[in-house]
């Protein structure tokens, strides 16, 4: 923008080399554009032909005959490793393993916040300032610690299981899995309804004092109901964060049935027998992109307003 | 015994005082304002009564009770805040109901308690509304409401006409004096607008600096004033304070004022205060308030020390109800106010006439009032 009105000022006479700037920058942008949603387009048409289609024909074209078949066999046949049953098993793994994950940590990062502005202690900020290292730290270099701390808990629950009869998911990998991206989630989420919460009126927090409201009852009463844009935000940022996830999840649950859907793809992709069947890759990769895209459609209104919300008031 | 009682109460963050012990009580029923400039700690104080804030020493009583210890919630007060510090989630029933919410008392109950405050405040048909429907007057009215439906010991009031438009803010600290009255509350009100602290106070509290300048009922602070600090902030127009020296005159003192190029004009005092002798021929401050220098046919009949003097007037404003003044004396600008229709030219040397009964006079040295 700041292109078009800088030329504009400078170009007093004009409106030709006007128009001619905007045909110039439209046409970048299409050009930008075209290139980003290229390799969508490309799985997304492959993902509907045939392999003989693939063998023989255009990469770019679209299918002659439409068909659903490599979906379908992405879902509930193609080879992962060994097992042939399809993906749809690690989708639900990944849900399994998503859903709580996004939900602890953006409550816990919501408590966080409210704490950090709200009921300041000595210290609050050295704190904080800690709590933002999990954002910039380097996840290669926690690998083997947290890798230690998954195996002893393992092992405690394991002790437990002989005393209860429970592990109360100790030594699971999907729950190994959600402790992970707690732990590394909550930076960001506390980060975000700091920033948040910085800009919320303390008077608000004051009055329900006042009326006799607890930490939590203002937390649930107050705090929360009037987070909505903030919450959407971590919402959208931690699932698209953690269902992406690769490393943490071939390395702690890389293996056997709880793998989630990532390293699914990826063993999928790396089966070799016989031809490659680029029509069902795509059609599982796709299925892989889903999720998020579709928290983006849902959600996407939300996410601009709160970014907004944060960044001018805060 | 006083309703409320505050006794050296003091506040420190780390190693700043923020309230240097303050001694301050109200009886039932009354209203005690807490007036001074940004930062002097009036809504720290009004804080620690509310219990929001911890206090670093002193104690605090409400009713002979002592509070300091106890949360907000337990304290039996009600508190307006400045930004209303409506729960914008929450209806506007919701809002007043909240605090009984919290306390557990039963929907039936709440529902009748919510019914009886609408209607003394005019806000029946708002009840359903979302604090961000209603207009800024009508804000005001809600967080009324959630202070009245507790009927608590102690209301507290932190600035809550400040966010109002000029007009709007006289309708409502009517409104506030009214309900004071018909209701009887014992209510602490901070503001930082002296003429709010004059209308509506039973006792004045005038803070600076985190220390009581003086505390009194309205007409002591407007009359009496123990300091420059307390004569210069209340009162609109401000008190003319002109530099001045005490001469003799035979036996009785007088005040003599310099003007620049003219003879300097010397008042006799008929009853100047006890300390003023040990001042003559030493500089002081003369405080005479805007009402007290007018015109010789509008100053008071019946005051018994009036001195008349000419002087050189060199803009006047006609502000409708008077006209004030500007002449020179000391150095400085100094007020008169003039009745509407007073002939009056700017630029003409014009005689003005000076209560003295109701002036006052300060040590430039200490500040204070010499009495």
């Amino acid at each position: 923008m700041s292109v078009v009105t800088t030329t504009a000022r400078q170009d007093t006479g004009g409106t030709n080399t006007k128009t001619l700037n905007r045909i110039v920058i439209y046409g970048l942008l299409a050009l930008f554009a075209l290139f980003y949603l290229m390799p969508l387009f490309v799985m997304l048409v492959t993902s509907f032909k045939t392999m003989d289609e693939i063998q023989n024909g255009n990469m770019l074209s679209l299918p002659r005959a439409p068909t659903f078949e490599p979906w379908l066999k992405a879902w509930g046949e193609t080879c992962v490793g060994l097992t042939c049953a399809g993906i749809k098993g690690y989708f639900w793994n990944s849900i399994k393993m998503v859903v709580p994950a996004v939900l602890i940590s953006t409550l816990l990062g919501a408590l966080n916040g409210y704490v950090l502005t709200k009921w300041r202690f000595r210290g609050h900020t050295l704190v904080f300032g800690l709590m933002l290292f999990a954002c910039f730290i380097p996840f290669q270099s926690v690998l083997l610690p947290m890798a230690t701390i998954l195996g002893s808990l393992g092992r405690f629950g394991v002790t437990l299981q002989n005393a209860t009869g429970l592990t109360f998911g100790l030594g699971n990998p999907t729950v190994n899995l959600v402790f992970v991206h707690v732990v590394y989630g909550l930076g960001f989420t506390t980060l975000f309804f700091r920033n948040y919460y910085e800009a919320f009126p303390t008077e608000l927090i004051k009055a329900a004092q006042v009326d006799g409201a607890s930490f939590f009852q203002i937390f649930r009463r107050i705090m929360l109901p009037n987070s909505m844009p903030i919450f959407v935000v971590t919402v959208i940022y931690q699932f698209t964060n953690i269902w992406n996830d690769f490393l943490f999840a071939s390395a702690y649950a890389g293996t056997g049935d709880s793998m989630p859907m990532t390293v699914a793809l990826n063993n999928v992709v790396n089966t070799s027998t016989g031809v490659v069947e680029y029509n069902v890759n795509m059609a599982a990769a796709m299925i892989a992109a889903l999720p998020t895209l579709l928290v983006y459609v849902l959600a996407g209104r939300y996410f601009v307003r709160g970014l907004m919300a944060g960044a001018v008031k805060g | 015994m006083a309703f409320l009682e505050i006794d050296g109460l003091k506040k420190r963050f780390g190693s700043v005082e923020i309230l240097k012990g303050i001694d301050v009580d109200l009886e039932k029923g009354g209203f005690l304002v807490l007036v001074g400039p940004s930062g002097c700690g009036k809504s720290t104080l009004l804080n620690t009564i509310a219990g929001l804030e911890t206090i670093t020493e002193g104690e605090i009583r409400v009713d002979g009770r002592t509070i300091n210890d106890l949360h907000p919630s337990k304290r039996d007060i009600a508190m307006v805040f400045q930004s209303y510090a409506l729960y914008p989630n929450m209806t506007v029933a919701g809002n007043i109901a909240f605090g009984m919410e919290m306390r557990g008392v039963p929907a039936a109950e709440r529902q009748k308690a919510i019914d009886k405050v609408a209607k003394v405040l005019q806000i029946g048909h708002l009840l359903q509304r979302k604090p961000s429907q209603l207009s800024g007057g009508q804000r005001q009215r809600v967080a009324m409401g959630r202070a009245l439906v507790r009927d608590p010991k102690l209301f507290l009031f932190d600035e809550p006409l400040s966010n109002l438009d000029a007009k709007l803010r006289v309708d409502m600290r009517i409104e506030i004096k009214r309900l004071h009255a018909t209701t009887g509350t014992t209510i602490v009100y901070v503001t930082h607008d002296q003429i709010e602290a004059m209308t509506l106070a039973t006792k004045i509290a005038v803070m600076r600096d985190g220390e009581v300048q003086q505390f009194g009922t309205p007409a002591e602070i407007y009359n009496n004033p123990t300091n420059i600090f307390v004569a210069d902030f209340m009162g609109s127009p401000a008190m003319n304070l002109v530099p001045a020296t005490i001469g003799g005159n035979g036996g009785g003192l007088s005040v003599v004022l310099q003007r620049d190029g003219r003879e300097p004009i010397s008042l006799p005092l008929a009853k100047p205060p006890a300390g003023l002798s040990a001042f003559q021929g030493k500089p002081v401050i003369f405080g005479v308030r805007p009402e007290a220098l007018t015109d010789p046919e509008g100053a008071e009949r019946n005051a018994s020390n009036i001195a008349t003097a000419d002087c050189h007037i060199e803009v006047i404003e006609p502000a409708g109800s008077d006209t004030f003044a500007v002449t020179n004396l000391g150095g400085k600008a100094v007020v008169a106010r003039l009745r509407a229709d007073a002939k009056i030219q700017p630029g003409t040397m014009t005689p003005l006439a000076f209560n003295l009964t109701k002036a006052v006079f300060f040590d430039p040295a200490t500040e204070n009032r010499i009495l």
